[in-house]
């Protein structure tokens, strides 16, 4: 089996895209990282990594229906894959498996 | 507060470089509807501008001033012999590669660190110029036909 080890922005934007559910679209996602992460977030990066990430079937889309309020254009809304969860979580155990045992950390509350 | 437009010369290069990416087009101006500010809008589009031409590097799409079906057609071989108008390219530029907007930059950079590079370029221009017209000339008083049907016609 691969193994998806994922970088900070990606585990960001797949963690954003599951806490979005089923309104999971470039704004909602950016909008929630930059809520959480405390970080600006530029929506061509999102949909650059979103398309990674689709390619690599850590995600899926399906384009929603044009809406006036955006000119006419359609959303496309994003789903994190079974894959993209197992990637999810195997990026957060080998984070942990980092974190643990440096004295530098301990007792930071982190 | 009352609502502002996106940037025009933003979105006029939003729309040539995401064309194929209408999500992210839609996404933009929702964004920018909720945001009103012009610098966030051109920030965002100059990241898009970044991202696509790093990964479309190799992708040569000069600057159009007229969309031609044929131009697209012509690409594939059993089209190659197509009859009907040919593509005017209307970008200005003879270099592969090399865009309207790439000609504009180049430009703008000879005009800021070399200025004078441009009088070298007049007087080029206008000695190729009348080398052409003298060398016309020439041709046309070498030219028997011509100097026959002057002859014919002064008869």
């Amino acid at each position: 089996m691969t193994r998806h080890l994922l970088t900070d922005f990606e585990l960001m934007i797949l963690l954003a895209t599951m806490r979005a559910g089923d309104d999971a679209y470039g704004v909602v996602i950016a909008r929630e990282i930059e809520r959480t992460g405390g970080r600006n977030v530029v929506l061509g990066a999102v949909y650059a990594a979103l398309e990674r990430l689709e390619r690599n079937r850590l995600v899926t889309s399906e384009v929603g229906d044009p809406t006036p309020a955006r000119g006419g254009r359609a959303k496309r809304f994003f789903r994190i894959t079974p894959t993209g969860i197992r990637a999810v979580k195997e990026t957060r155990r080998a984070l942990v498996a980092l974190w643990t045992d440096i004295p530098e950390l301990k007792g930071s509350g982190a | 507060m009352k609502d502002i437009q996106p940037p025009r010369l933003a979105m006029a290069l939003l729309q040539r470089i995401a064309a194929d990416n209408e999500p992210l087009v839609g996404d933009l101006l929702e964004e920018f509807g909720a945001r009103q500010s012009r610098v966030w809008f051109w920030r965002q589009v100059l990241h898009v501008l970044l991202i696509g031409s790093l990964r479309n590097g190799r992708e040569v799409r000069p600057l159009k001033l007229v969309e031609h079906p044929s131009a697209l057609q012509a690409r594939r071989p059993d089209d190659r012999f197509r009859v009907g108008p040919k593509p005017v390219n209307l970008s200005g530029s003879p270099i592969p590669g090399i865009g309207g907007l790439g000609l504009i930059a180049l430009g703008t950079l000879v005009t800021v660190v070399s200025p004078q590079f441009w009088w070298v370029a007049l007087v080029t221009i206008l000695a190729g110029l009348l080398f052409g017209i003298v060398r016309v000339l020439l041709r046309r008083r070498q030219d028997p036909y011509r100097a026959g049907h002057g002859k014919v016609l002064a008869g």
